[in-house]
């Protein structure tokens, strides 16, 4: 598969602080990647350099396989849509106006108004003021203007800020539907893990400018074995044989209940064994999921990779 | 692609304030400029061109500076609100012919304004002054040079808002430059400074004629400065990271 986004030891810094320390994105093409990482993390600054808004302190930008520079930068911006710092939008006109602005902007048929007025279910109030918008309003409106001319790249910073729950759920299955439909490879930013599990395909997590994970998904959640909870009959008993065998043990509120690091299946299992043969009573065993929100702590915390 | 930009730019000044501006700063300066001349009359003994000096002296010093100040903050401030900024700016268009179409625009409108002027003056020396005749064909011209003149300034007030993004400094500022281009003009700096252009071009306050047999240097003079105003602005989109 093919990167439609690359960047190559990308940095900006701002009067000697670094806010993106050399940034190496790879985003394939046809996914839903979820550029994840706490306020201030260097998120918007990045997608700023991918976009040319910003310009880097050193490294490159490839964008649909061209470097992002003077010569290419009208090329790629056609292809491209976005939504950057959003809301945005001029207050004093309709939505339809809005968008029309932006189709003369980005030079195509404004037929195609219609059609993301419909996508982002704007269509009722397509000729009211934008000022008199609710937030989520604005943002769909922001969403609609980077979906104009069909672009073969989106690249949303946090376009479910200001939504109510029922206005995130329809972004995020507007957003993975996205790639299905229209082709599209999507770069989408979030400080919000669990918003972003349900709808990306790669994750990347940056923090203080430094990434500190990128890939699928499914090799974040690979790094989510949490502590395994063990409950027994005798407690005196299980101790000893833990500590037998060397593992760490915490004493939980409960009464009964022990917890243990992660372990591996063989080792729980031989763990488990030998627990019954001391008469220790096994009664319960249950392996704790982290949830994305603890990996991405624990990512943060040690700026690493996960243990 | 500018053409586009200018068609986007005409589409924001839809439903805008800056049209309240647009009628209300001429019906000012015209009232004042009216009264003035009425008051003066022992001393303002030629007609039309009298009547003409009160109606384009404030007008041209304070009133014009900062009508187009408002008009280029304005434009700006559209930009400046609401993260605009990154969507002109992520759009696939040459940054500079986002500034251009503005330039347009605020020259249109300038241009318009400047036309209505020459309608209230017409209509002011008829209805309240109770002038003979017409107006001499000249100060029709007077104005075309005014207008060219003003082009240098639109520029500067650009570049200024596109900077700054208050709504009240680069006004103020134009007040400046205003007051700077009289300052210029006395000194006889008249054409080497943007804001002076304009007043000499309208030949404000002056029954001579300021440009007499001066019109290449003056020509040259508004057509380098707008090249220079163009180009700062150029670097800037280029070089500067967007703030939005």
């Amino acid at each position: 598969m093919k990167n439609v986004i690359e960047t190559h030891n990308l940095c900006k810094s701002y009067h000697g602080r670094m806010v993106v320390d050399n940034l190496n994105l790879n985003v394939l093409q046809g996914s839903v990647y979820g550029f994840i990482g706490p306020n201030g993390a260097g998120k918007s600054t990045s997608m700023k350099m991918l976009l040319g808004l910003t310009h880097p302190t050193s490294g490159s930008v490839k964008l649909l396989n061209q470097t992002m520079n003077e010569e290419n930068r009208i090329a790629l911006l056609r292809q491209t849509g976005s939504l950057i710092e959003s809301p945005s939008g001029y207050l004093h006109l309709t939505a339809k106006e809005n968008l029309s602005i932006i189709a003369e902007l980005k030079g195509i048929s404004h037929k195609d108004i219609d059609r993301v007025l419909e996508i982002v279910k704007l269509t009722a109030d397509a000729n009211r003021k934008v000022g008199q918008y609710s937030l989520g309003m604005k943002q769909r409106l922001g969403i609609a203007m980077a979906l104009l001319g069909k672009p073969r790249l989106l690249i949303l910073d946090e376009p479910t800020n200001g939504l109510d729950p029922a206005g995130i759920q329809e972004m995020r299955s507007l957003i993975a539907s996205m790639p299905d439909r229209t082709g599209a490879t999507i770069l989408i930013s979030s400080h919000l893990l669990s918003e972003m599990e349900q709808m990306v395909t790669q994750v990347g997590i940056l923090n203080h400018g430094k990434m500190l994970f990128e890939g699928p998904l499914q090799e974040l959640q690979k790094h989510s074995h949490g502590n395994i909870q063990l409950k027994v009959l005798d407690v005196p008993k299980s101790i000893e044989v833990l500590n037998r065998q060397g593992i760490r043990t915490t004493m939980m509120q409960q009464p009964n209940l022990l917890e243990l690091p992660p372990l591996s299946d063989e080792i729980l299992a031989v763990l488990v064994r030998d627990l019954a043969e001391s008469g220790a009573g096994v009664v319960g065993l249950t392996t704790q999921t982290k949830s994305l929100e603890e990996i991405f702590l624990s990512l943060t915390q040690s700026s690493g990779e996960v243990a | 692609m500018l053409k586009r930009c200018i068609i986007a730019e005409n589409r924001k000044l839809h439903a805008s304030p800056i049209w309240v501006m647009f009628f209300l700063l001429p019906i000012i300066s015209a009232g004042y400029g009216t009264f003035n001349y009425l008051q003066n009359l022992e001393i303002l003994k030629d007609k039309w061109y009298s009547l003409w000096t009160q109606h384009t002296l404030f007008y041209s010093m304070f009133f014009f500076p900062a009508m187009v100040a408002v008009y280029a903050a304005y434009l700006w401030r559209l930009e400046h609100l609401g993260h605009n900024w990154n969507i002109i700016m992520a759009s696939p268009v040459k940054p500079l012919d986002l500034f251009a179409a503005k330039f347009v625009v605020v020259a249109k409108l300038a241009l318009l304004t400047h036309g209505f002027v020459f309608l209230l003056y017409t209509f002011c020396g008829k209805t309240f002054a109770h002038l003979p005749g017409w107006p001499p064909i000249e100060l029709s011209f007077f104005l075309l040079r005014g207008a060219l003149g003003a082009l240098a300034v639109i520029a500067a007030q650009l570049v200024l808002s596109m900077l700054i993004r208050s709504f009240a400094v680069p006004v103020f500022l134009a007040l400046i430059g205003g007051i700077s281009g009289i300052l210029a003009s006395s000194k006889g700096f008249a054409l080497l400074w943007p804001y002076s252009l304009m007043q000499a071009g309208m030949n404000a306050n002056k029954s001579k004629d300021v440009l007499d047999g001066g019109y290449g240097l003056f020509i040259a003079s508004c057509v380098i400065w707008l090249i220079a105003m163009f180009i700062l602005a150029d670097i800037l989109l280029k070089k500067k990271d967007v703030r939005a």
